[in-house]
């Protein structure tokens, strides 16, 4: 059992981080910039389209097609356009020749039907919400992140039961949602129930590795120093692991064009590369301040 | 090694656990296991195909006080007033509880605002404003409407269905309708219509020197003995059509009616209306027996001589068997299926507040066989990398088994629960190994950390401060997804509901395990 023992290593062999090279300002002022540029892009997306994020189908209604045809994508725009439904989008499915994913914003799900059916094409998916369905998701989707994450705050207060380091996991979780959530606007990705899904869990992975970066720090005897690299490099671990495992399941998911899980993957490989950073540079320097000075005064 | 059943208790538990899990899955267990796969997972439409539909009933509820008023008068009244049909209204009087008014119409179905109800109500002489106005049916017609629709698709043939009705915490109810392996036009047509049968006499009244028609209903859904409804082709001069039964006291009135209207004389063999005529069938010449179907004229048959005379004689009361005609067999196997299921209390509103969703079979089948590997590949990403960190099988492997084993747990219990297997379960799972896996890393590190573990003593301290975080984060998780396992979110629902049993059963049962068997193999080092 020597190796898992090796004192001076983390893992996969990364560089050390020494913090005592660096004072408190200094490396809080990356997570935080990252944070309000991340802000800055949900804030002009808003000021823009009138919402944070594109919202995607299930949000706003609208009728998504899956179908085969032996036409371009061009012509089968055309094809519907003629029959008076705009085509919000087409894209070509990758491992399904002649197959496509065509989107309206017309709740007319019969109309589109039949107009596929007449044209030839075969429906192998359809799918249709009205747009006070999709208001009404959307609304409770927004409860949702919004109830999980006050559930969550008031657990880590209750756990801690001090300011400083509550709030510093507090925060390391909502700057883990928002960092996704505009890097959703700038790869164009649309809000689904998948990404919904993915937020709400990256709440859990977040606070699984400030939990334990806290614990270590406030729980266990020891430096201050020694206690973050311990922490650390058992988070590190955790955190590299389930990036990995995402990673592959959004590429593969991907690949073999299974809805759902590609979405899901990539919002939480982004989410956990945010909390990296937040744990790491963040939250250690906010416990490192509570620890000497919060405490000392 | 050391394989005391009493120090190694958590290991048992999971071996036992996973014991019932295999049990669970596989073992065929009696019963209408009708498909072909060898386990007892339940497939979602998502991973089997099919159609699912998703949409409120139209209509809104009074909360007043009957107060002895005839429920009969008040269903006229409303109905007449508002220029619905009287199937449109429905008094329930609740014997110690609060009588309702429905109506089956709304704003953007039949334009009828919340105002105009109460006022309707308030002419029939009921104390209520707007304020006792609702928007929504109530429990009984939601329950009517699902036995119906039940009966709708099990009547076609259509196995496995499913009709159940889902809340939202903002207290609107959705019918929720399932059909595996059938295609969204096939079920709409099934489930879109009401169905309302109805057996109208049409006839000539002299009225001064003017000729006047007359339209009278007779026969509706209820007034049929119950039976197996069958439709019969067309042969000979006889129509399509399906024969049915009468009850007693229907019969009798029938009989009356249709003496005293004359159609047992004069109005013999009388009725030429085709409804593909665009004839106006209100003012049509003759003596017809209209088949109605929500509302609209199918068919107009005649009094056959036949028919006449037994109602004469009286014979037709004794033994009152009728035919409902139709212009063809479809349309009359329609008319089989409407007297067989009932009628719908109220429409569903799926254009307006619905969802539908169809998935090619062929295609379900593709995801079902994808995602495995998907699910598989993950799994050996996760190994790797904690082959690459621990560089230890003897850590590693048992950790990636154990991740493992907590899907297969998973797996057992919704065999178990009968939990109907989507893409978002699968993304359950996924979550579920991710975060088991950390929970084994924190377990991991914390017992090998420095220092030696030669007693059983250090051990069970260093795995219980290990369980504070892995406890503390659980509960993080299980607050997190809470919200989710409630809300009518569809296809969330069940990723909410995989992600914290798996947490659950993590906590509890695997990863304590899994310090069991590190402990094995560190007091065995020494």
């Amino acid at each position: 059992m020597a190796e898992a023992d090796a004192t001076g290593k983390l893992p996969f062999d990364l560089p050390d981080v020494d913090y005592e090279q660096y004072t408190n300002r200094q490396l809080i002022v990356v997570p935080l910039v990252v944070l309000v540029i991340a802000l800055a892009v949900i804030g002009a997306f808003f000021a823009v389209t009138g919402s944070p994020v594109r919202p995607g189908l299930a949000f706003t209604g609208g009728t998504e097609l899956q179908l085969t045809a032996a036409d371009s994508a061009a012509a089968i725009e055309s094809t519907f356009q003629s029959e008076g439904f705009d085509v919000e989008s087409v894209q070509p499915i990758r491992t399904q020749s002649d197959g496509y994913i065509v989107t309206f914003q017309s709740t007319d799900t019969d109309g589109i039907q039949q107009a596929a059916e007449g044209a030839g094409y075969d429906v192998d998916s359809i799918q249709g919400r009205s747009a006070s369905f999709g208001a009404q998701s959307q609304s409770q989707a927004l409860l949702g992140v919004g109830v999980a994450f006050a559930g969550m705050a008031v657990l880590v207060f209750a756990l801690f039961r001090t300011f400083v380091p509550s709030i510093a996991v507090v925060v390391s979780a909502f700057s883990d949602i928002v960092i996704p959530l505009a890097l959703m606007n700038v790869f164009g990705m649309e809000l689904t129930l998948g990404t919904v899904a993915a937020l709400l869990m990256l709440i859990g992975y977040s606070v699984d590795s400030d939990l334990l970066l806290n614990n270590h720090i406030l729980r266990r005897s020891g430096g201050f120093y020694e206690s973050t690299y311990r922490a650390m490099r058992t988070g590190v671990t955790m955190t590299l692991t389930s990036i990995a495992a995402m990673t592959v399941m959004s590429v593969v998911a991907f690949l073999l064009g299974i809805p759902l899980l590609p979405a899901v993957g990539t919002v939480l490989v982004f989410g956990l590369v945010a909390d990296l950073m937040n744990t790491y540079l963040m939250n250690v320097t906010l416990l490192r301040y509570y620890k000497y000075e919060g405490v000392a005064k | 090694m050391n394989l005391s059943p009493r120090e190694n208790w958590r290991i048992y538990l999971l071996l036992v656990l996973l014991l019932v899990s295999t049990v669970a899955v596989f073992v065929p267990l009696g019963g209408a296991d009708t498909d072909d796969s060898q386990t007892n997972l339940e497939y979602g439409l998502e991973l089997s195909g099919g159609t699912r539909v998703r949409a409120p009933l139209v209509g809104m509820t009074a909360e007043v006080e009957l107060e002895g008023a005839s429920a009969r008068d008040i269903e006229s009244s409303v109905a007449s007033q508002l220029n619905r049909s009287r199937t449109d209204v429905q008094v329930r009087e609740v014997r110690d509880g609060q009588d309702t008014v429905e109506l089956f119409a709304n704003e953007a179905n039949g334009n009828i605002t919340q105002a105009d109800f109460a006022a309707a109500l308030q002419t029939s002489g009921l104390d209520a404003t707007t304020d006792d106005v609702r928007p929504g049916v109530t429990e009984a017609t939601r329950q009517t409407a699902v036995n119906v629709l039940d009966s709708k698709i099990n009547s076609v043939g259509l196995s496995g269905g499913t009709v159940s009705t889902t809340r939202t915490p903002t207290g609107e109810t959705f019918i929720l309708v399932e059909v595996p392996n059938a295609n969204r036009s096939e079920v709409l047509r099934l489930i879109t219509s009401r169905g309302q049968v109805e057996l109208v006499a049409h006839f000539p009244q002299q009225g001064g020197n003017e000729t006047t028609y007359r339209n009278v209903g007779l026969l509706t859904q209820e007034d049929f003995a119950n039976q197996n409804f069958q439709a019969a082709q067309a042969e000979g001069n006889q129509p399509a059509r399906v024969p049915v039964s009468l009850r007693q006291d229907p019969a009798q009135n029938f009989s009356d009616a249709m003496q005293s209207f004359g159609f047992t004389d004069e109005g013999i063999g009388s009725c030429g209306y085709r409804p593909e005529s665009g004839e106006d069938p209100d003012t049509y010449p003759g003596y017809c027996l209209y088949t109605v179907r929500d509302g609209e004229v199918v068919y107009g048959a005649s009094m056959s001589p036949g028919l006449a005379r037994t109602i004469r004689s009286g014979d037709f009361v004794k033994d009152p068997a009728f035919v409902i005609t139709a212009n063809n067999f479809s349309e009359a196997q329609q008319l089989a299926i409407d007297l067989q299921a009932g009628a719908l209390p109220t429409t569903l509103d799926i254009e307006g507040q619905g969802t539908t969703y169809f998935l090619e079979p062929s295609l379900a089948n593709e995801f079902k066989l994808f995602s495995l590997i998907t699910a598989l590949v993950a799994v050996f990403a996760v190994a790797g990398m904690v082959f690459l960190r621990y560089r230890e099988p003897g850590v590693a492997a048992p950790m990636v088994l154990t991740a493992g084993a907590e899907v297969f747990l998973l797996l057992g219990f919704a065999s178990a629960v009968g939990l109907a297997l989507d893409l978002s379960h699968i993304a359950g799972f996924i979550a579920v190994i991710g975060t088991g896996v950390d929970d084994l890393i924190i377990i991991a590190d914390e017992i090998l950390q420095s220092g030696e573990v030669n007693t059983s003593r250090v051990f069970e301290s260093r795995f219980r401060k290990a369980f504070w975080v892995i406890g503390a984060a659980a509960a993080t998780t299980i607050i997190a997804m809470s919200p989710l396992a409630v809300l009518s979110l569809g296809d969330l629902q069940g990723f909410a509901i995989i992600t914290i049993v798996g947490v659950l059963l993590g906590v509890l049962v695997t990863r304590p395990a899994y310090g069991d068997i590190l402990r094995t193999l560190v007091l065995d080092d020494v």
